[in-house]
């Protein structure tokens, strides 16, 4: 291996884990025990709960699959925004756009823990689902199921890594991450069946993360073959790819316009 | 207590009120916290209901306004003297004579008051949007109910606020307190679903006694009398957080005058 691929590698494990500390720095072990583990126990009983109340309690695993997949979007959306989003909040972003590192390997590391974290955070969920909710998950391959578990995660990941560049030029990216967190839950088909709603609808939820990812985890764990997710997989592997491309091109232009004005920041 | 006296806290009472509405207005997290997320509850209620949305209507708009009412609370008005301390005004508040807890109970009726917005929202989005009936059975005990209703939770934020302003570790737990409060108050669905080892959980949260008389009023399914029991044990329960506020109270402000640590870090 070459000299600089070292570099480069060392830089994307470095600011990774640098990045993912500064992120988790205020908090204590009980916060990120409330937000990463009771939090997303609420949440998937409430909207079981709700589900199993609205169509039946012959339902539950649909609403239990559903939301312990979207919950890679905690780490995915919420996480990711904010370590990039630290650059410019903790006054570290002129300095990274004045180094000459790697920028793919800087922009891509901030996300790599929070991938994993993601992932922990949907195994978790379908934890409690079999613990508290009865889900039987007896015949599901497992090696499949946390193949569609890191594919739904990365691609969350890479919405994400496009909301950090948002988060770069607006005051307001709480309010946007909230939102696009919640509207997931009608789009992605946690928690509706997405041949229920109109078709503007579901051409939406066709481009957004999850949508597959949910769709592939129902299938295996109802019993369908891997051949029969391949393609949703594919679909989601792309989606990732659409997304955080989007997202790392934003963030080189603006760069490109903060060294054009002269204020080395992105707005 | 004089009639100056109360006149100049009632007036203090009304200024805090108004300026707190006017900051909350552009305030992102508050806008989507009494807006957007009760919205998005009451739309996926809406959908998951699918064809028992139109008998259920009611129960979703009042459910999911109640949600934004507990949001409200518990991220708004649990911080409405964490803000203080964040913007640095805490000292003067500590420090003038005019009483903290009136500029925070006039604070936390705007956030209690404008939360309704959500319920509002969710009632024209279910009858514009969905074309529902959307008829309140006893809309005297309704209304009557919903006012009961924003005392109990502006008498519970008068607890919350300073529990949160002194135990910072407690605050961490804010994100976990949302969810457990829709589940156990049956906004959404009744407490019926869960096991019976959790009722004595709902019956000590007056979230749940407003969810029953709003609920009960709403749809007609509870008598008058039981409403009225409803709301007599709502005001119970308020008097109950008053009283324990005004203890809370005295030991922030003794913690930070004694101690000299305004900002109570």
């Amino acid at each position: 291996m070459d000299r600089p691929v070292i570099r480069n590698l060392r830089l994307f494990l470095d600011g990774a884990l640098l990045s993912y500390i500064a992120l988790f720095r205020w908090l204590r072990p009980a916060a990120y025990l409330a937000s990463k583990i009771i939090m997303p126990l609420n949440q998937i009983l409430f909207f079981t709960l709700l589900g199993m109340y609205a169509t039946g309690r012959d339902n539950a695993s649909f609403y239990i699959i559903g939301n312990a997949l979207q919950l890679t979007a905690v780490s995915g959306i919420y996480g990711v925004t904010m370590s990039v989003g630290g650059d410019r909040w903790d006054g570290t972003l002129p300095y990274l756009f004045g180094t000459p590192a790697n920028r793919a390997a800087l922009f891509l590391g901030r996300a790599f823990f929070h991938i994993l974290d993601g992932m922990l955070g949907v195994v978790l969920g379908f934890f409690w689902g079999i613990v508290l909710l009865g889900l039987d998950m007896s015949g599901t391959p497992l090696p499949v199921l946390g193949l569609i578990i890191l594919v739904t995660t990365l691609s969350t990941t890479g919405l994400g890594l496009l909301m950090g560049c948002l988060s770069l030029i607006t005051r307001n990216i709480m309010f946007i991450n909230n939102t696009v967190y919640f509207l997931l839950l009608i789009f992605s088909g946690a928690n509706i069946p997405l041949e229920t709603l109109p078709e503007w609808m579901q051409r939406f939820s066709s481009i957004l993360p999850l949508t597959r990812g949910i769709a592939a985890a129902r299938a295996i764990i109802g019993g369908q073959p891997f051949a029969d997710i391949k393609p949703l997989l594919l679909g989601e592997m792309a989606i990732t790819f659409a997304y955080a491309s989007l997202g790392y091109a934003l963030f080189r232009w603006f760069e490109f316009q903060a060294k054009k004005r002269g204020t080395l920041e992105a707005i | 207590m004089n009639l100056e006296r109360l006149r100049s806290n009632l007036r203090v009472i009304g200024y805090a009120f108004v300026m707190t509405l006017k900051q909350n207005v552009i305030d992102g997290f508050i806008i989507f916290t009494i807006l957007i997320q009760p919205l998005i509850i009451a739309l996926l209620a809406l959908w998951m209901m699918d064809d028992r949305a139109a008998s259920h209507a009611i129960f979703i708009v009042v459910g999911s306004g109640l949600t934004g009412l507990w949001s409200s609370l518990l991220f708004i008005s649990g911080n409405s003297i964490n803000v203080e301390r964040w913007i640095g005004t805490l000292e003067f508040m500590v420090a003038m004579p005019t009483p903290i807890t009136t500029i925070i109970f006039g604070k936390n009726l705007a956030h209690v008051t404008q939360s309704l917005a959500s319920m509002l929202l969710s009632y024209a989005l279910a009858g514009i949007l969905f074309q529902l009936d959307l008829s309140i059975a006893r809309p005297g005990l309704f209304l009557v109910s919903l006012l009961f209703t924003i005392i109990a939770f502006v008498a519970f934020g008068l607890i919350i606020a300073p529990i949160f302003v002194m135990n910072p570790g407690v605050r961490g737990w804010q994100n976990a307190m949302e969810f457990p409060v829709y589940i156990l108050s049956g906004f959404l669905f009744p407490i019926a679903l869960l096991p019976g080892w959790t009722t004595p959980a709902s019956y000590i949260l007056a979230p749940y006694w407003a969810a029953r008389a709003l609920h009960g009023a709403s749809s007609g399914e509870a008598t008058p009398a039981s409403i009225l029991l409803y709301l007599a044990i709502l005001i119970a329960f308020s008097s109950l957080y008053v009283l324990i506020s005004r203890w809370l109270f005295k030991v922030m402000l003794h913690k930070t005058r004694v101690d000299a640590t305004l900002g109570l870090q």
